[in-house]
């Protein structure tokens, strides 16, 4: 099966940053953890992804199709939540997805009550009126209502209690159980070890590894190196501030 | 485009926008710079840039499925929604005050210009420079609208001062009188040309600008 997104070769340079190169896969109902520390890289490979900002170089196919040329019919078929995309806050939802749904082919007005229902979202209140987790509730609804089959998600668990964190993640499996594609960016890991399939992992821009969760996991923990992906992390990412107060 | 033009007109676009089409009325005003109120159309306009970095509006466009391009262009199109708008006001009440009003003393007294075709000929400019240098320069950046303002402003109030002092001048009377209608006119179709051909290149120009942007 064509795996639903292929990243290879990623690079993108910032004067004062450089990714990459990073390459990963996403395959069709799973969900890829990214993960790395606050600064590492993550939203910058997203948003090269998306198109919104340009790579130096590598390859972005999704569905087997290139990204570049094909990016009005690739994004009818993606789904994007962060939370960055907090868009006007001031409107009401109504008012919103009123334009929104315009601009998807496979727009279901069915599928958007029933994902507004279970989300317990009223279209009345506008995105201010909504807390974190409800947000990144909005924007799964509205990938769903227009039948994404992948969905980039920044950091969607940043900033929620705890509650809310176990409902996202409930939620993503559920998706997942539906043939729905997960990007998962997050810097917190404790959340990854509970719903991910695969693991990739960039560290100051560079990637570390891209690799089933599984054996991402058996791989650091033969090493020695953690047998989490808190452990792992904190063990590769950790720097001694008292050597360095001391120097 | 159609459906990125509601997304301008229902989600994008703030109110002052369309309240400030009202400054249209000042056209009849004398013993005032009624050039202003091309200004001040723009400056409704800037409110809508404004607001759309506050409501991540060039986010949310460009995660549509869409031509990145096309979002430059319906912004330029509702620009120019609301300039016509304004225009066609502005000389549907110039010519009320042309036909009705032409020897009314407030008119026949005016140091300051009048509404006539040359009025919305200097207006058309005004609204070029801001197509210009506002909207085409915002795009560089897609964020900082300051600059491009700053830059509008020291563009525009010369043009407004030039355009009150010049019918003043020997010889230039013509430009404030409701005689010479033919060159009045031709003056405003040339304008119209002016403002149409630097819309249009400022755009392709934003459009090339945008599209290269990381946002």
């Amino acid at each position: 099966m064509t795996p639903v997104l292929v990243v290879e070769n990623l690079i993108k340079t910032y004067p004062a940053f450089r990714l990459g190169p990073v390459s990963f896969k996403v395959e069709a109902g799973s969900i890829m953890g990214f993960i790395g520390r606050n600064g590492a890289g993550k939203t910058t490979t997203l948003k090269s992804i998306l198109n919104i900002a340009h790579p130096n170089s590598g390859s972005i196919r999704y569905f087997g199709q290139e990204l570049p040329g094909n990016e009005r019919a690739i994004k009818q078929r993606v789904g994007f939540a962060g939370g960055a995309a907090d868009c006007y806050p001031r409107k009401k939802i109504a008012d919103i997805i009123a334009v929104t749904r315009n601009f998807y082919d496979n727009w279901d007005d069915a599928a958007y009550r029933k994902y507004m229902g279970i989300f317990s979202i009223d279209p009345q209140k506008t995105p201010r009126e909504l807390s974190e987790g409800m947000k990144v509730k909005l924007n799964l609804a509205i990938a769903l209502s227009h039948r994404a089959e992948l969905l980039i998600l920044d950091e969607p668990t940043s900033g929620l209690d705890p509650v809310s964190r176990e409902e996202l993640l409930e939620i993503f499996a559920a998706l997942k159980e539906r043939g729905v594609a997960i990007l998962f960016s997050t810097h917190i890991t404790s959340d990854l070890d509970k719903c991910a399939d695969y693991i990739t992992y960039i560290r100051k821009g560079e990637l570390v590894a891209s690799d089933t969760m599984e054996s991402f996991l058996s791989g650091h923990r033969m090493r020695g190196e953690g047998s989490n992906l808190e452990e792992i992390m904190l063990r590769c990412e950790k720097e001694d501030y008292r050597d360095k107060f001391a120097e | 485009m159609i459906n990125l033009l509601n997304k301008e007109l229902r989600l994008s676009a703030h109110l002052l926008s369309y309240l400030f089409l009202a400054f249209s009325l000042m056209a009849l005003i004398p013993g005032y710079p009624i050039l202003l109120s091309a200004f001040f159309i723009c400056f409704g306009l800037f409110q809508t840039f404004q607001n759309g970095r506050e409501t991540n509006d060039v986010l949310y466009s460009a995660l549509l499925p869409i031509d990145k391009k096309d979002v430059v262009k319906a912004r330029y199109i509702f620009v120019c929604l609301i300039q016509i708008t304004a225009f066609i006001l502005m000389a549907g009440l110039t010519s009320l005050r042309m036909v009705f009003f032409a020897s009314a003393a407030p008119y026949m007294n005016n140091a300051m210009m009048n509404s006539n075709p040359v009025f919305l000929a200097w207006t058309l400019l005004i609204f070029a420079l801001f197509n210009t240098l506002f909207v085409g320069l915002f795009y560089k950046t897609a964020y900082r609208f300051g600059k491009p303002f700053i830059a509008f402003i020291v563009a525009s109030m010369p043009v407004i001062c030039i355009a009150e002092v010049l019918h003043h001048l020997p010889g230039l009377e013509f430009l404030n009188t409701s005689d010479r209608l033919p060159l009045q006119l031709m003056l405003m179709l040339s304008a119209l040309a002016v403002y149409v051909s630097a819309t249009i290149i400022s755009c392709k120009a934003a459009q090339r600008n945008f599209e290269m942007l990381d946002l």
